[in-house]
C-alpha cells in the first residue's frame, strides 16, 4: 500500500535561517500590503516584486547555476514558496515559470532554449502561461484539437485555448497541441515554446471570472507561424512531457494555502476571545494544515530525489482543495459577520473575496473527479 | 534493521492472525501461543533503549510495529506492552516481562505509607487488563509524575469490552507498592493519554490500510450489471477518498512517531489522534458502502477492522478532546501569526 505512504522529509528540511530571511524580506516588502490583496494569494501579479525576489536568489532556486539558477534543493524552494503563500505575496508573475515551465525547459529543451530562457526566468523577468485547456477539451486533455502542421521552416498553428491564466501579460506560453495522427489517444501530441510578445497572429482576449477578476483568457491561433526551434522536447512526446509536469503542478503548498489570508483574519479575531467549540474547530483546522504540509513536503522530498510521485501529488491536491475550499464555511460557522466585497473591515473583505475564489480550487490544475480517477487507478483497480 | 523487524512482524502476523483467531479473541479467548511467538521475536521490547535491554532501533521504527499490528487486527496488547516497557525503563523500574497494558492514571490517588506508595481508586476501560500481567500507569505524587507498575493479580478486574469485543476492563486499585513498582518519572514522556493516543493513531492507520485493500479487492471482484463495481465512477471516487484519508492519517501518525521524545511531540500527537479519528469515520462508512450487505455480517472479515477503528477513536482522547487542545494552543500561542505557530516545530501545547 505504498500509495498511502508519504515518507518524512529528510531531517534538517526546516531551513530555519532561510525561512527567517524570507520573513524579514516579506515584512519589509509587504508592510503596506492589505489583507484583501493578500487574499488574492498566488493570483496576485506584481512584476517588480518577482524581480526583487529574484535578486535575493529566490526564483529559479533549484535551477543549475550555469543557467542562472542557485542549485538549491526542492525543499529549500519549498520553504520560500510556503512563506510567500502564507504572507499572500503577489507571485503569479514568476510562479508558473518557476514551478513547472523552467524545470520542463531544463529537462526537455535544447541547449539554445535553455540558455535563452532559463536565466531570464531565474531573474524574475519572465511570466509564463500554460496552453492546455480548450473549449472542447477540459478534463479530457487528450481531446485537444489545436493542431500544429509542419511547413517549411516550422509549423502553422490553428486552434483555441481557454482559461489561460495571465496570458494577457505573459511573455511566453508553453502550448500543448496535436502535431500528428496516432492510433494511440495520447500519441501525436507535442509542446511548443511560444514568444507571445513577438509572434504574430495570436489573439488574446479576456474571460472575466465570476468575481469580476481578469485572470483567464481565450487565446486564438490563426495560422500562427512558429519556427522549428519553438518545438519543446520531442515531437509526438507531448503527452508524457505534460504528465511529468503534473507532480510539480499538483503537490505544492499553493494547493492548500489559497485561502490562508482568511484563516489568519479568522484567528486574529478569535484570539481575543473564543468558546470551546471555536477552539475545537481551530484545532481541527490546525491538524489538517500540519498534515497537508507534511504530505506536500514529503512530495517535495521525493521530487528532490528525482522520483515521479504523480499519484501522491494527486492525493495532496485532492485533500488540499477540500481544505482550502472549506475555509469560508468554517469561518461562517464560527463568526456571525457578513462578507462585504471591498469592505472596510478586513475580515469581511477577505471573506467576500475568498467565497468567490473557492469554487475554482477543485477545477484548476485537474478537477476533483479526474484526480480521484487517477488515484483509484493507482490503487490497483482493474 | 528496519526491514528486519518489520519483516519479522509482518510474517508473524500474516501467518498467525487469522479471521478465526480474531473471532475467538472477540469471544473472549486470549491467543496465548501467539503472544509467546511475539516475545520470542522480541517485538515487545522494541521501544526500550538499548542500555535498558532493548535492541536499539529508532523509536519511529519501533512504533511502526503498531501500524503493522493494526493492519492485521492483532487481538493482543503489543502496542500497550511496547509503551509500558518504554515507560518502565524511563522510570528505572524493572522490566519484568509478560503481557503489559497501559492506563491513564487520573482516577488514582497516591500517598506515601512508610517506604511504600499506596495507590487507590479506579481505572476505566483498561485495554486487555484481564489478559495482562501488569498495568503500567502514570499518576501524580507530591506534584510529580510517578510511574506505577500494578500487578493485575492484586487488583479487582471487572470485565468490559470495546465495540470490537476486545477487553476494556474496569479495574479497582487499592494496594501498597514497594519502591520496585513505583518511581518518579525523571523526564516527562507526555503522559499516558498522549502515548496511548500515539499508538491508537498508528494502529488506526494500519487498520485503514487493510480496509482500503479489502475494498479495492472487493471492487475488482464483485460483478454487478455485468462488470466489476470498481468500473463505476461512484465506487472509484469512494476508494480515492478512502486513500486520501488513509494517507493523511498515516502521515499524521508517522509525524507524531518521528517526534517521539521531542518538543514537537505534544501537538503532533494531538494532530495525529484527531486526524486519524476523523479519517476513521469516512473510511469506515465508505468501506461498508462499497462492500454492501456482505460487509455487514460477522462472516466477512471487514467488521473486525471497522469496529476497531471506531473503538480506537474514543480511546485516549476523542477528536474533540485533541482538537480543543490543539486549538487552545493555536489561539493562545505567543507567535505573531498562526502561520508562525504552525511552522514552529518546537511550539508547545497549552496544557489543560
Amino acid at each position: 500500500m505504498t500509495l498511502t505512504a508519504f515518507p518524512s522529509p529528510p531531517p534538517g528540511a526546516d531551513y530555519d535561517d532561510l525561512r527567517q530571511e524570507v520573513r524579514a524580506f516579506l515584512a519589509k516588502e509587504l508592510a503596506d500590503f492589505p489583507p484583501e490583496k493578500r487574499a488574492e494569494s498566488w493570483n496576485g501579479y506584481n512584476r517588480d516584486f518577482s524581480r526583487k525576489l529574484a535578486q535575493r536568489g529566490w526564483v529559479g532556486m533549484t535551477f543549475p547555476k550555469e543557467y542562472g539558477g542557485h542549485a538549491r534543493s526542492a525543499l529549500e524552494r519549498y520553504v520560500v514558496s510556503e512563506e510567500l503563500l502564507a504572507a499572500g505575496a503577489p507571485v503569479i508573475s514568476h510562479w508558473i515559470a518557476d514551478r513547472q515551465s523552467g524545470p520542463l525547459i531544463l529537462a526537455k529543451g535544447t541547449e539554445d532554449q535553455k540558455r535563452a530562457i532559463v536565466p531570464r526566468i531565474a531573474a524574475g523577468e519572465l511570466c509564463f502561461c500554460i496552453g492546455m485547456s480548450e473549449p472542447d477539451s477540459g478534463s479530457d486533455l487528450a481531446a485537444t484539437r489545436t493542431v500544429a502542421t509542419e511547413v517549411e521552416g516550422g509549423f502553422r498553428v490553428n486552434g483555441t485555448k481557454v482559461w489561460t491564466t495571465y496570458a494577457h501579460v505573459a511573455d511566453y506560453m508553453i502550448l500543448f497541441c496535436r502535431t500528428g495522427k496516432s492510433d494511440d489517444r495520447h500519441g501525436g501530441m507535442s509542446q511548443f515554446l511560444i514568444d507571445l510578445k513577438t509572434t504574430e497572429n495570436i489573439q488574446i482576449s479576456p474571460i472575466i471570472d465570476l468575481g469580476g477578476e481578469h485572470h483567464f483568457n481565450q487565446v486564438v491561433f490563426d495560422n500562427t507561424f512558429l519556427p522549428s526551434d519553438a518545438l519543446l522536447g520531442q515531437q509526438g512526446e507531448g503527452w508524457s512531457q505534460v504528465m511529468s509536469e503534473l507532480a510539480f503542478e499538483r503537490s505544492g503548498p499553493e494547493r492548500f494555502l489559497s485561502s490562508f489570508a482568511l484563516i489568519e483574519e479568522l484567528i486574529r479575531l478569535l484570539r481575543k476571545d473564543s468558546t470551546e467549540a471555536q477552539q475545537a474547530e481551530i484545532g481541527r483546522l490546525s491538524a489538517h494544515l500540519k498534515v497537508l504540509r507534511q504530505m506536500s513536503r514529503s512530495v517535495a522530498g521525493m521530487l528532490n530525489e528525482g522520483e515521479n510521485p504523480a499519484l501522491q501529488a494527486a492525493i495532496v491536491k485532492d485533500l488540499g482543495a477540500l481544505y482550502e475550499q472549506d475555509i469560508p464555511r468554517l469561518a461562517r460557522s464560527l463568526l456571525s459577520r457578513p462578507a462585504v466585497p471591498g469592505g472596510r473591515d478586513s475580515y469581511a473583505a477577505v471573506l467576500a473575496y475568498t467565497e468567490l475564489a473557492v469554487p475554482s480550487f477543485s477545477l484548476r490544475g485537474g478537477t476533483r473527479e479526474i484526480l480521484r480517477g487517477i488515484i483509484a487507478r493507482g490503487l490497483g483497480l482493474r | 534493521m528496519e526491514s528486519m523487524i518489520f519483516d519479522t512482524a509482518e510474517r508473524l502476523f500474516r501467518d498467525h492472525v487469522s479471521h478465526g483467531l480474531r473471532e475467538d479473541a472477540a469471544a473472549g479467548q486470549c491467543p496465548e501461543a501467539l503472544w509467546t511467538r511475539i516475545e520470542e521475536a522480541g517485538l515487545h521490547m522494541a521501544l526500550v533503549p538499548e542500555e535498558a535491554g532493548g535492541f536499539g532501533v529508532p523509536a519511529s521504527e519501533a512504533l511502526g510495529l503498531v501500524r503493522i499490528a493494526g493492519a492485521h487486527g492483532l487481538p493482543l496488547p503489543l502496542a500497550e506492552t511496547l509503551i509500558a516497557n518504554a515507560v518502565l525503563a524511563r522510570a528505572g523500574l524493572a522490566l519484568s516481562g509478560g503481557r503489559l497494558t497501559i492506563a491513564e492514571g487520573d482516577g488514582l490517588q497516591l500517598e506515601r505509607r512508610g517506604g511504600a506508595v499506596h495507590a487507590s481508586g479506579h481505572l476505566t476501560l483498561v485495554p486487555f487488563a484481564r489478559w495482562a500481567d501488569r498495568i503500567v500507569t502514570i499518576a501524580a505524587l507530591d506534584g510529580a509524575d510517578h510511574v506505577l507498575s500494578l500487578p493485575v493479580k492484586d487488583l479487582t478486574v471487572t470485565p468490559a469490552r470495546d465495540l470490537a469485543g476486545m477487553p476494556r476492563d474496569d479495574v479497582a486499585v487499592d494496594l501498597d507498592l514497594p519502591g520496585a513498582n513505583a518511581a518518579a518519572l525523571p523526564v516527562s514522556m507526555g503522559g499516558m493519554r498522549r502515548l496511548g493516543a500515539l499508538v491508537r493513531s498508528l494502529a488506526t492507520t494500519g487498520a485503514m490500510e487493510t480496509i482500503l485493500k479489502m475494498s479495492v479487492e472487493y471492487a475488482n471482484d464483485r460483478v454487478q450489471f455485468g462488470r466489476p463495481i470498481g468500473k463505476f465512477q461512484a465506487i472509484q471516487q469512494y476508494l480515492a477518498t478512502m486513500a486520501g484519508e488513509t494517507a493523511a492519517s498515516r502521515t499524521a501518525a508517522e509525524m507524531a512517531a518521528d517526534s517521539y521524545d521531542t518538543a514537537a511531540f505534544a501537538l503532533n500527537v494531538a494532530a495525529a489522534k484527531s486526524r486519524a479519528g476523523e479519517a476513521a469515520e469516512t473510511v469506515g462508512a465508505l468501506a461498508h458502502q462499497i462492500h454492501g450487505a456482505i460487509g455487514y455480517t460477522q462472516e466477512h472479515a471487514l467488521h473486525h477492522f471497522t469496529k476497531r477503528i471506531w473503538s480506537w477513536r474514543d480511546e485516549f482522547g476523542t477528536e474533540l478532546d485533541w482538537t480543543k487542545e490543539l486549538g487552545r494552543a493555536a489561539l493562545s500561542s505567543p507567535h505573531d501569526t498562526f502561520w508562525h505557530f504552525i511552522t514552529d516545530s518546537t511550539a508547545q501545547g497549552a496544557m489543560a
